[in-house]
């Protein structure tokens, strides 16, 4: 039973990794990436392949799988940010993206097509994916609270006036995106370490469709809802025994009420701006402790 | 010197004319006026300036160097800052934080050291917010750092505007309508405080108002614009009498009226 | 096989025309891309193909009830899921996820209850051919041609003449002065989604014919996107050039090279698009005003 919870909870946080990369990617931009799977795909088949094939060392490997996601980033992020595409355009775009990416992965050759790679040698724990998910955490509230966070909020907020003030919006946007990359890849390592075997019709639009479920439950600029929402989509269906289909059919449904009802979601843009900066700082800084927790 | 060139500026959005053929040179530290009916293209000529939109024909150079074309932001680097007609700040951010996004564009640290959170971020943050907080002070606005920016009175939000164009470090500031729905005590206030800017940072301010008192106080000269096209340029008493002006502004009528 | 290809490529364009002219309707009065259009598109199939398996009705009668049953399902579609979007005066993002929360709860929604098989339409025209000079024309796509042809020109005689028609194309410009003009919006959005349901229920039918019925069918729609941005944004003459012009190169290239790449193609030719063209070959002026 203990190993049950351990392996519900260690699923869960391997997702919140690449929800916390696309909830910055969507928070700060405002634009939505619905082939999101596709870097976690990326990232889980480059890991594997290192390690199954080539006895890379695990944790190279798991590096290599989130850089190669964010080079993806880049190559996906460069004609479609620069064309200051809107929301709905950029998301057909990424929508193409994604299938494009599972079509390839059933169709090479390393990847051994559909049959997908089994026997991949487990090296995902717990503690490493807790480690982890705060180490991304961390860097992500680094991000926030600093003036790349600052120039990232001001693009979302006002993108006129943004530029303005001497932002580079292509710059701040594919940064955001590359980030998101990132931690879905690493993600992805993390999984395919975990499940020991993944094949391409695991990161389909279902995965994709649950990340952005998250993101807009847990509400477009924030981090911690996006978590709490994700953790809730993994482990209430298993705890309810839910099939598949079903849980899409809820997220659909899920989808449509938030938009009528509840758009800010669960924590709204509460979180991406500098009102938790300030609190967090004061613990974080040693020079807050010595003032008294006064910025 | 003139900083600020326009040579032959045409814009065209589809069939509209927005503006025709537009002229016009600024020299270095002057405060010009451009005036005009509602409509006329001021604005599109402030949004041509800044790059926010692309010109259709003609060239705007700034100290020599051609900027038709580059990105708004390119433009802000290199020394040109503007306010807004429907201002437009940073809402949801306090009064202080609008102020420190214009000063990042000058006081800069690596991504790097931002995710690594080293200790030059906490060093250079804080001097981020002094910067700041001191052109707060010169607007008057010190007191009211961390007060969220759209909880602000009008008056002040465009005071706010003003500090983060400042805080940009320009030289050349752009002013679009800084005293609309102010009255004559605040436009008065407001006046002495671009001319206190303009005198201690060494500006040179291209103002667009309707507020004629705080336009003649301030401007040596004036460009009058209409229709999109030129219709007068001089100095404030030749525009003051300009009958062509008048007419622009109170209508054919006037100009029977005069017979 | 040139003009078989080309025929067939037709046929296809027709179909995205249909479907870009559907979409265009929707994006250029309340300019969102409604990504559910996909999902009546294939309920329109489903009904369509029912109606004649199940409750054994002609072919034309099957169509006719799948373009009322897809127009109405389209409407519904509006006032359940965009209307409240609407009066809140939302962003497009909003819509847009509200959209895509419905396409993935009607796709699922097939999955879970009818299931995830393929359905066949009977051969009654599927498989019917004109033979002459060595070539082989399907009876299908030449049905699909001119019903697609017959459809925009229906429609296009309804935006010119009548009055619901002429206050759509007004609000398409500028929806705020319609209202002032003492237009009801609402019924006139309404109309809009019922005519894009009726086009959508052509398509369905005509796709579930040519290829197979499935739950997502109704992803053929980002073709209809693409034809859109080709043709240009918000211009119904461009959807309809754009989407002749995607069908045929589809066409061509999944005939000559291989059919794999036909999808690929298509994305490229979209991103490629956006960045170069984006506002197609008809489209209108948009820069906003600061």
């Amino acid at each position: 039973m203990a190993e049950y919870i351990s392996g519900v909870v260690a699923l869960s946080l391997i997702y919140v990794i690449a929800t916390v990369g696309l909830a910055i990617f969507t928070g700060f931009t405002g634009l939505f990436s619905l082939g999101h799977a596709a870097f976690f795909a990326i990232g889980a088949y480059t890991a594997a392949i290192l390690t199954y094939f080539y006895d890379v060392n695990f944790w190279l490997a798991l590096m290599a799988g989130g850089a190669m996601s964010g080079l993806v980033g880049v190559i996906i992020g460069y004609p479609t940010l620069k064309a200051k595409l809107r929301s709905d355009y950029f998301a057909i775009a990424t929508l193409g993206f994604g299938e494009t990416v599972r079509v390839l992965l059933e169709n090479l050759e390393i990847t051994q097509g559909a049959r997908g790679l089994p026997g991949i040698a487990v090296e995902t724990t717990l503690s490493m994916v807790v480690g982890i998910t705060v180490l991304v955490m961390w860097i992500a509230r680094n991000f926030v609270c600093s003036r790349h966070g600052r120039a990232a909020i001001a693009v979302r907020e006002d993108f006129v006036a943004a530029e303005m003030m001497g932002i580079n919006l292509f710059r701040v946007r594919l940064r955001s995106l590359v980030f998101s990359a990132v931690c879905g890849g690493i993600a992805g390592g993390l999984f395919a370490h975990y499940v020991s075997f993944i094949q391409p019709s695991m990161f389909t639009s279902v995965l994709s469709t649950q990340l952005t479920a998250s993101v807009v439950a847990g509400g477009m600029g924030s981090i911690t809802g996006p978590i709490i929402a994700a953790i809730i989509f993994v482990a209430l269906p298993e705890m309810l025994r839910v099939a598949n289909i079903w849980r899409l059919v809820g997220y659909g449904l899920l989808l449509v009420l938030i938009m009528l009802f509840r758009p800010q979601g669960l924590y709204g843009y509460r979180e991406l701006s500098f009102n938790s900066c300030r609190s967090l700082l004061n613990w974080l800084t040693l020079s807050a402790w010595r003032n008294g927790g006064k910025t | 010197m003139s900083v600020l060139e326009l040579i032959s500026v045409t814009k065209k959005f589809g069939g509209i004319v927005a503006c025709r053929d537009v002229s016009l040179s600024i020299a270095s530290g002057q405060i010009m006026g451009l005036i005009g009916p509602n409509g006329a293209g001021k604005t599109t000529i402030f949004n041509l300036i800044t790059g926010v939109y692309g010109v259709t024909e003609g060239t705007i150079s700034f100290n020599k160097e051609v900027i038709s074309g580059l990105r708004p932001d390119q433009i802000v680097h290199r020394g040109i800052a503007r306010t807004f007609q429907n201002i437009r700040l940073f809402r949801n951010l306090s009064v202080l934080e609008n102020v420190c996004i214009a000063v990042d564009s000058r006081e800069t640290y690596s991504l790097g050291a931002t995710l690594l959170r080293l200790p030059q971020v906490s060093k250079k943050e804080r001097e981020i917010r002094e910067q700041a907080r001191e052109y707060l002070s010169i607007v008057g606005l010190a007191d009211k750092a961390d007060v969220r920016s759209d909880a602000l009175s009008y008056g002040l939000q465009r005071k706010l505007e003003i500090a983060r164009a400042l805080a940009l470090k320009p030289k050349l500031l752009l002013l679009d309508e800084p005293a609309a729905g102010m009255n004559p005590e605040e436009s008065l206030e407001l006046a002495k405080l671009i001319r206190r800017i303009h005198g201690h940072y060494g500006l040179t301010i291209l103002l667009i108002d309707h507020h004629m008192d705080v336009v003649m106080d301030l401007c040596e000269k004036i460009f009058v614009l209409n229709f999109g096209v030129k219709l007068a340029f001089g100095m404030a008493e030749e525009i003051q009498n300009n009958l062509d002006v008048l007419t622009a502004y109170l209508g054919e009528g006037y100009k029977h009226a005069i017979r | 096989m040139f003009i078989q290809t080309l025929v067939t490529g037709l046929a296809i364009g027709g179909i995205y025309a249909l479907m870009a002219v559907g979409y265009s309707l929707v994006f250029s009065i309340l300019n969102f891309s409604n990504f559910a259009y996909g999902s009546i598109i294939m309920l329109g199939a489903y009904m369509g193909y029912f109606a004649m398996t199940e409750i054994g009705m002609p072919i034309g009668v099957a169509i006719v009830l799948s373009i009322v049953g897809s127009a109405a399902l389209c409407f519904l579609n509006e006032k359940l899921a965009y209307s409240t979007l609407r009066k809140r005066k939302a962003s497009s993002l909003y819509f847009m996820i509200s959209a895509m929360g419905t396409a993935i709860f009607l796709e699922n929604l097939v999955y879970a209850t009818i299931g995830s098989r393929f359905y066949a339409f009977p051969q009654v025209l599927t498989q019917l051919n004109l033979e002459f000079m060595d070539i082989s024309i399907g009876v299908l796509d030449v049905f699909a041609i001119l019903f697609s042809f017959l459809a925009i020109l229906t429609l296009h005689y309804f935006l010119q003449t009548s009055k619901i028609g002429i206050a759509i194309r007004a609000a398409s410009y500028d929806m705020q002065v319609c209202e002032l003009n003492g237009v009801n919006i609402t019924k006139l959005i309404g109309w809009v989604f019922i005519l894009a349901g009726a086009l959508a229920g052509i398509s369905g039918m005509f796709l579930g014919m040519k290829y197979m019925v499935y739950p997502t069918m109704g992803w053929i729609t980002n073709k209809a996107y693409i034809a859109a941005v080709i043709g240009g944004l918000g211009s119904l003459p461009g959807a309809v050039t754009g989407g002749l012009i995607l069908g045929v190169l589809e066409t061509f290239v999944s005939a000559y090279v291989s059919s794999v790449v036909r999808d690929a193609f298509s994305f490229t030719l979209l991103v490629v698009l956006l960045m170069v063209l984006p506002t197609g070959l008809f489209g209108k002026f948009l820069e906003e005003k600061v």
